[in-house]
């Protein structure tokens, strides 16, 4: 079944320099700046692609990292229809606060299913040596908070980037596809009654 | 009594019903069906809504004399404040009744009038309020439309059901009349301002000399006629603090705007005083600002310049005109490595060469102080300290991402970074509250690349944060005064691009749309 909205919006969330900006940049630009400048507030690009026959224009959103920024990022969380989880693979605390914007995302976005809300985990700077989060932990991690599909990533060297956003817009089409086939959206839903209508007229 | 042949009905829409509470049971509904109008009553627009049976006996109708614009017959009414407000309105009607257009004169309705004590049981349901008078609209949807006004003295009146049709051709014959802006604080409200409408009809008044109207005022004493006239800006700017007090509130509750059960109600109790007391405030909706002058750029200061102005101790003299002369032209690159000391609040204006000297040695001890404080953490120390390691982490990460084009910082393992990275984490120790928040790398880097000395870099620093500390508190209170205060000055210039920037972004919740124009 075709997509409803070609227009997808996926927001990207984590800690401070873990390379939110830097992930978008290399998927949109294709590149890479060692130096890039932290973000205030939020930004946002769009990219066109096809996945599984499927044309979508994706608008990712990328968010200040800090605690601090939480009231200038958290307005923009509403209608996402994914969310990337970031986190560094050499910063264990990046790790350890995934659980954290997972739950401020739920509460801003005011998910009504979170359970079925498709999250994706990305561990990125993989290029760096010295891990301080293994691949399993993260993996467990993944099992452990909803089966989230979980990619390691290098926004350095490009690798598994692209792959991670696809993987995003399969999701939302995924989900979008059981939502259509519970609901389907072209009949009128006779059993939806104003409350206290029969006494009005 | 109105006089029915000076009304003019603009809307009418049948069908539109309040939920009464019967006087029997308790959770019973009972229905009062009625109509709603839009009528214009001595170039006044006000709304109506009666209940049908009582629709064509004339006695019911609740609104008194041709000028008391504001009667509301509702029971939930407070009877004391009108009566008040009536007293202070004949101070102000002599001094102010030809200048203003929209009156706002409020006779009690118990004055003589006595309908609300015989009232047929249905006509008590009746109300009507002359469009200046109302505050905000409610819109709620559960099936059906309805609304729910609220009047500027904060009477809520019953709310109206669109059992049959919907409430849109209604607000919209409302739109004709006067502004209706979604509430920034919850999406359900609407919040009323004056239209241009009322403006132009002002300078129509201005114009007819027959009504004695601003002009007759103005020849006879131009002073409090031109005042009065300034002052009704007042109204356009209870509606920026209103804003700010949404913000607040919303803040402090941390919770998405639509679950703030209603803000409006809770926070404009502290305005309506200054609303009642100044009635006829009109909203300036548009301002030609004219043309944009012209401006100079003067000559940088420079050292010989500066120097002038240096009596022989070493204090400044004629501040004000220096910095004057320094916002018109700037400063030579030489002299700004001591000019920016007493521009950032470091040295104080009028301190001697020997005060100066003497507040550098004692601020250099402190620094170092303060730096050993951190320096002196161990490993070990830091793994039980999480703000620590916090601002460390964040620190480092930043300093990595600073100016990095440019030459003072440029390439690895830069000294300067070195620099960026202790200034920063010794402001931790100065200001542990606030510790380092995101941006202050950027307000530290170019004082660094001046300063060339890490002493006088923090200090320069600390007092600019002074300045600037607000940005990076935790409420963010200066980033929103000022996104405030941008969203103030765009109404009044472009009301049609600020309605247009609050239309597109329906669901962000704050004025925080505006960041993405700021």
């Amino acid at each position: 079944m075709a997509s409803k909205s070609s227009l997808l919006k996926v927001i990207l969330l984590g800690d401070g320099g873990v390379g939110k900006s830097s992930l978008m940049n290399r998927y949109v630009t294709n590149k890479f700046d060692t130096h890039l400048f932290h973000t205030i507030g939020v930004e946002f690009l769009n990219k066109d692609l096809e996945v599984d026959g499927h044309m979508v224009t994706m608008q990712i959103w990328d968010t200040a990292g800090q605690e601090r920024f939480r009231s200038l990022r958290t307005p923009f969380y509403r209608g996402s229809d994914c969310c990337l989880l970031t986190f560094s693979v050499d910063d264990s605390q990046s790790f350890l606060n995934l659980a954290n914007w997972k739950k401020e995302f739920i509460y801003y976005a005011d998910v009504k299913e979170p359970d079925s809300f498709p999250f994706v985990v990305l561990g990125n700077k993989l290029d760096v040596i010295e891990r301080q989060v293994s691949t399993e932990e993260a993996q467990q991690w993944c099992r452990d908070n909803g089966n989230h599909p979980y990619f390691e990533t290098s926004a350095k060297d490009a690798t598994n980037v692209a792959a991670a956003f696809e993987e995003a817009v399969r999701r939302v089409l995924a989900a979008e596809d059981r939502a259509d086939h519970l609901i389907p959206t072209d009949t009128v839903n006779l059993h939806r009654k104003p409350r206290s209508s029969t006494s009005c007229c | 009594m109105a006089a029915p042949a000076a009304t003019k009905i603009i809307f009418e829409q049948e069908g539109i019903f309040i939920h009464s509470i019967t006087a029997g049971g308790e959770d019973q509904e009972s229905l009062v069906s009625g109509f709603l109008r839009v009528v214009q009553k001595d170039g006044e627009i006000c709304v109506e809504y009666k209940p049908l049976e009582d629709a064509v006996d004339p006695s019911n109708m609740l609104c008194a004399g041709k000028d008391s614009s504001s009667v509301v017959e509702w029971t939930q009414c407070p009877r004391d404040r009108p009566q008040r407000a009536v007293e202070q309105q004949q101070n102000y009607e002599t001094e102010w009744d030809m200048v203003n257009t929209v009156s706002f004169k409020k006779k009690p309705y118990t004055n003589g009038e006595g309908v609300s004590n015989h009232v047929h049981e249905r006509s008590k349901w009746a109300f009507f309020f002359n469009l200046a008078e109302l505050k905000s609209i409610r819109v709620k949807r559960e099936g059906w439309s309805y609304l729910v006004f609220c009047l500027k003295d904060d009477t809520t009146l019953p709310a109206l059901h669109f059992h049959q049709g919907s409430s849109d051709a209604f607000l919209d014959c409302l739109r004709r009349y006067v502004l209706l802006s979604e509430s920034p604080g919850d999406v359900t409200s609407l919040i009323v301002c004056s239209h241009s409408k009322d403006l132009s009809q002002s300078f129509e008044n201005l114009l007819d000399d027959a009504t004695f109207g601003l002009v007759q005022k103005l020849r006879k004493d131009p002073y409090t006629t031109t005042l009065g006239g300034f002052a009704k800006v007042t109204n356009y700017i209870f509606d920026a603090f209103r804003w700010q007090e949404l913000e607040d509130q919303q803040q402090q509750q941390r919770r998405p705007a639509e679950e703030v059960a209603d803000p409006l109600n809770e926070v404009i109790p502290g305005l309506e005083i200054n609303q009642q007391e100044e009635p006829g405030f009109e909203v300036i909706t548009r301002i030609d600002l004219g043309r944009r002058p012209d401006v100079e750029r003067r000559d940088p200061v420079s050292a010989e310049v500066w120097a002038k102005y240096m009596d022989p101790e070493g204090g400044l003299q004629n501040v004000p005109y220096l910095k004057n002369i320094i916002f018109k032209g700037g400063l030579c690159h030489a002299l700004r490595k001591e000019a920016w000391k007493f521009l950032l609040g470091y040295f104080p204006w009028d301190s001697t060469r020997d005060e100066r000297k003497n507040l550098q040695k004692r601020k250099t001890d402190e620094y170092f102080r303060m730096k050993l404080q951190w320096k002196s953490v161990s490993e070990e120390q830091e793994k039980r300290n999480s703000r620590l390691r916090d601002n460390r982490s964040l620190i480092e990460k930043d300093v990595n991402r600073t100016d990095r084009t440019n030459k003072f910082y440029e390439g690895p393992d830069n000294p300067g970074l070195i620099l960026l990275h202790d200034i920063l984490m010794t402001y931790c120790m100065y200001d542990f509250d606030l510790g380092y928040v995101q941006g202050m790398n950027d307000l530290l880097s170019p004082i660094l690349y001046v300063m060339e000395n890490e002493v006088d870099a923090f200090w320069c620093f600390v007092s600019y944060m002074d300045q600037m500390h607000q940005n990076f508190e935790e409420q963010m209170q200066g980033m929103k005064t000022q996104l405030i205060q941008l969203s103030t000055l765009l109404r009044l210039l472009d009301l049609s691009f600020w309605n247009y920037l609050g239309m597109r972004t329906l669901r962000t919740s704050s004025s925080w749309r505006f960041s993405c124009f700021a």
